[in-house]
């Protein structure tokens, strides 16, 4: 319910006065929503699974075809369309492993901090770290 | 007759206001019809909605609130509170993928999404507005996104292509799924339909086929709509978090 004002001779009080600070205090209170929802198991696993069904085929034919294409506008045909094939099938493989590794749909190999605990990341981000070493 | 049973002929476009400029053909047709019932409909469902916001919701307000919730939660748990200024685009989006998915469902109606070009429109937006929120957001640096870390450099020659090129096939593989999954289902249900007209008395069997496809493809049509808001805020948290 909102409250109305009381009857007055002032003018009445603006209702977007302070609305950002209300607004500060009403999210102050928010929790985060990190946690999973109810039934994350049955839901993110069918949604999983139409998802990389499609990546890997994709992946393939629209490199090809673009190879293809390169390939008969400079006629070097076929080598740009049998580069793209290997690469296609490496970059649609990349996609599947990093959608059922839960890396995100995220191209480069980086983790988010909460991902990171694992073994893997774990041994990534040492890799990583090393890596800055010897620059 | 026979081509009344054709399973593919529920997809044909049909003209139902001629009107050409020039040499541009921009007839109103029955896919123009269904995505201007999808719009008015979604309109009035969130207008009407909260028009009368009672604290305990009557049933339209509480499905515009859970559609609005759900879609609230999932660009905050993958995105983060920095994604919430796009929660609006991916809130149209998802809405307007589900409601063509299960308003193509109902007999004789027509489904948009069934037709690439619909679906590779929405994810060529969401591929542009993605790459270029990147580039907003972190300017050239935005490129380290396709050089991996802790990689010998010479293999990087290998790889930056592989990258690149897993990024572009992203507006494909969107669009792709969500019109190969619709297509494939509503042939399906075209299909057996088309039997049932040719049994005779044994048409209960398509029949019934039809209606456990019936279940799936609500299922479908729901996940597939999912699947796409929930991808392109993904796409949207590579872009905002690439560190």
């Amino acid at each position: 319910m909102i409250a109305l004002p009381e009857m007055s001779e002032d003018p009445p009080p603006d209702p977007l006065a302070r609305l950002g600070e209300r607004l500060d205090k009403a999210r102050a209170g928010r929790v985060p929503v990190r946690q999973p929802n109810a039934n994350p198991g049955l839901q993110q696993g069918l949604a999983l699974g139409f998802r990389i069904g499609i990546e890997l085929v994709t992946a393939v034919v629209v490199s090809v075809g673009l190879g293809w294409a390169i390939d008969r506008w400079l006629g070097t045909r076929p080598w740009v369309m049998l580069v793209m094939f290997f690469l296609g099938v490496a970059a649609g493989m990349l996609n599947v492993y990093r959608a059922v590794t839960r890396t995100s749909g995220a191209v480069g190999y980086r983790r988010s901090a909460s991902e990171g605990a694992d073994a893997a990341g774990a041994g990534r981000a040492k890799r990583k770290w090393d890596d800055d070493e010897d620059c | 007759m026979a081509i009344e049973l054709h399973p593919l002929q529920q997809f044909t476009i049909e003209r139902i206001l001629p009107l050409h400029v020039g040499r541009l053909d921009l007839s109103y047709t029955n896919s123009a019809l269904l995505m201007t019932i999808v719009v008015l409909l979604i309109t009035a469902l969130t207008v009407f909605g909260t028009r009368r916001a009672a604290l305990v919701p009557g049933r339209l307000q509480s499905f515009a609130e859970m559609s609005y919730e759900f879609v609230a939660d999932m660009v905050e748990s993958n995105v983060g509170p920095e994604g919430m200024p796009y929660f609006p685009f991916i809130f149209s989006l998802f809405m307007f993928i589900l409601f063509a998915n299960l308003l193509g469902l109902i007999p004789y109606s027509f489904t948009v999404t069934s037709h690439i070009i619909v679906t590779f429109a929405m994810a060529a937006v969401v591929f542009i507005g993605v790459t270029m929120i990147g580039f907003a957001r972190h300017g050239l640096h935005f490129l380290r996104l396709f050089v991996p870390e802790g990689v010998p450099k010479v293999l990087l020659v290998l790889l930056v292509p592989i990258e690149l090129l897993s990024y572009f096939i992203r507006p494909f593989t969107l669009s792709i799924r969500l019109f190969a999954n619709m297509l494939a289902g509503h042939t399906m249900l075209g299909i057996f339909a088309g039997f049932a007209a040719i049994v005779g008395i044994f048409a209960i069997f398509p029949v019934a086929v039809d209606v456990l496809l019936l279940a799936l493809e609500l299922l479908v049509a729901t996940l597939q709509a999912y699947v796409f808001a929930i991808l392109s805020c993904l796409y949207l948290n590579d872009a905002i978090h690439m560190h």
